[in-house]
């Protein structure tokens, strides 16, 4: 079930009339458990049977790793649960017909949970049902935001009273997520997948404009499926982690990463690259360099089979080792350049070098990769209409002030909380800018285009 | 060896990896709170500790150092 189709609309509607019925903790986890076995079954009936399973074994293996703390048994029960629960994990990406929809989230999530158990950084949960909600809730069970046992599970001991402020809230950002989704990430999207689903038969103007637009498409995409998540989940009670803090302000790759999928960078920055580091901390920084780049191709992978998925892990793993080396370099050519323009370069070149990794996530083949590499600056002696990619004038318009109004909120954002800045707004004027908003959405978005990119994972 | 005594020694370790050496610690900071203290320079600190004091941490003495004190009284019960 899509966030943006009827059923989703009906489901979410009836879910929270009959959540907030009654106050009762017991009452609302049915509610939610129920509404995430429709969710998830609703698109395949195997997808439910393997998240139940998933989250039975977890919770067994959490509670026996539990009965053998720092003991060479707690560790063979913890390697085995991570070999079963990475397994079917591998098999189910890569090897079976019907791959699980959210299986790479909460397969994260039941890792961090026992891996946490085993650092005796975390109890296991006693309750079976809290713990199945962890796992399942629909609001994040698609993509994230990949939550932490530690920060969930005490949002679930208590019932959750309505809100009216805590529920729009909620709204508000399910209304921005829809925003970015329709108005720039589908709006954009016909045009970018014509481009680099078949860019031997592009031109260089195509290539280059395509390449430039494709981290705006994602990241409007899938900052606006996090955005409604976290929406959704605020509309329940419950707080989730943002995913996305102004990526692209980002001077570096590696800061980009601190902002960037960040419930992903972090988790793959707790239980892989650190492990990963400690052990092989006596080599110094030829250790460093093997952990930063085993951890990025593991990013690339995690997101699909083939080189090119391990190829744009490399290449980010390549860029931050370049960064820590020439660290020193870099401050003193800030220090010659200024403050400023240093910034606004490497923000630039950030964005640049993200920009040509993408294509190793988007395009399909290594080869079709290089090739628009070598032609990117082909298409200077093309005419204008190359430009448009297949939209109207128009259309480039709306796009163009949809994504300007993007980063100049996330800015304002940055600065104030705007969802605190409306609720001080007079009544009427409140009312008139959210339907201004609604109007703008109805208007200007794309419907029906395509379903979030990050699903697939 | 007393409390302070490695604070003194750790301020001198994070000093050098760091290359700050006016850096001040106190028992609450957290690599946080010390400016260039990250994920990319924790593993050197970590490493030049061990050489330091002759000791191997665990990873979950690693996980359970969420600050300067939680360091100091690790090292010191590493060393009885």
């Amino acid at each position: 079930m899509e966030f943006l189709s009827i059923p989703f609309a009906v489901c979410m509607t009836i879910t929270f009339i009959l959540y907030y019925l009654r106050r009762s903790r017991r009452w609302q986890h049915c509610i939610l458990l129920a509404a995430s076995a429709v969710f998830i079954g609703y698109y395949h009936l195997a997808y439910l049977i393997v998240a139940a399973g998933v989250t039975l074994f977890t919770f067994f293996a959490g509670k026996w790793i539990h009965k053998y703390p720092d003991t060479k048994k707690g560790t063979l029960i913890l390697w085995t649960s991570i070999i079963a629960l990475a397994g079917f994990w591998l098999i189910a990406r890569y090897w079976s017909p019907l791959f699980p929809l959210g299986i790479s989230f909460y397969t994260f999530q039941a890792l961090s949970y026992l891996i946490e158990i085993f650092w005796e950084e975390e109890e296991p949960e006693d309750d079976f049902w809290d713990f199945a909600l962890y796992m399942m809730l629909f609001m994040k069970f698609l993509s994230g935001p990949i939550e932490r046992g530690r920060d969930m599970l005490p949002q679930l001991k208590t019932a959750k009273p309505f809100s009216y402020r805590q529920v729009t809230r909620g709204l508000k950002l399910v209304a921005w997520g829809v925003f970015l989704k329709l108005v720039i990430a589908d709006r954009i999207a016909p045009s970018l997948n014509m481009v680099l689903d078949n860019v031997r038969i592009a031109s260089g103007m195509q290539l280059l404009t395509a390449t430039l637009l494709y981290p705006i498409q994602l990241y409007a995409d899938f900052a606006g499926y996090t955005a409604m998540a976290i929406g959704f989940g605020r509309m329940a009670g419950f707080e989730f982690h943002p995913n996305f803090n102004r990526p692209f302000v980002s001077q570096s790759t590696g800061e980009l990463w601190r902002r960037w999928h960040m419930t992903l960078s972090f988790w793959v920055r707790d239980y892989v690259f650190t492990p990963l580091d400690a052990t092989l901390r006596r080599y110094g920084k030829k250790g460093l360099y093997i952990s930063l780049l085993v951890t990025f191709i593991a990013i690339g992978v995690w997101h699909g089979a083939g080189w090119t998925f391990a190829l744009y892990g490399l290449f980010q793993g390549i860029v931050i080792i370049y960064e820590t080396l020439t660290k020193k370099a870099r401050q003193r050519a800030k220090k010659r350049i200024g403050e400023k323009t240093w910034k606004l370069i490497m923000i630039i070149r950030t964005y640049l070098l993200f920009a040509l990794s993408l294509l190793f996530f988007r395009v399909g083949k290594i080869s079709d990769v290089f090739y628009v590499y070598r032609h990117l600056f082909d298409g200077f002696n093309d005419s204008i209409k190359e430009l448009r990619l297949g939209m109207s004038d128009f259309y480039w318009i709306v796009f163009g002030i949809a994504t300007v109004i993007m980063f100049i909120l996330e800015y304002l954002n940055s600065r104030h909380s705007l969802i605190n800045w409306t609720e001080h707004l007079k009544a009427p004027v409140r009312w008139i800018l959210y339907a201004g908003i609604a109007v703008i959405i109805f208007l200007f978005g794309a419907f029906g285009v395509e379903n979030f990119i990050y699903i697939q994972f | 060896m007393e409390r302070k005594e490695v604070l003194e020694i750790l301020r001198d370790i994070l000093a050098k990896v760091l290359k700050r050496p006016g850096i001040q610690l106190d028992y609450g900071m957290s690599a946080d709170d010390v400016e260039g203290w990250d994920s990319l320079t924790n593993m050197m600190i970590i490493s030049e500790t061990e050489k330091h004091f002759h000791i191997h941490f665990k990873m979950r003495d690693i996980i359970r150092m969420k600050t300067i004190g939680d360091m100091c009284d690790i090292i010191i019960q590493k060393q009885k």
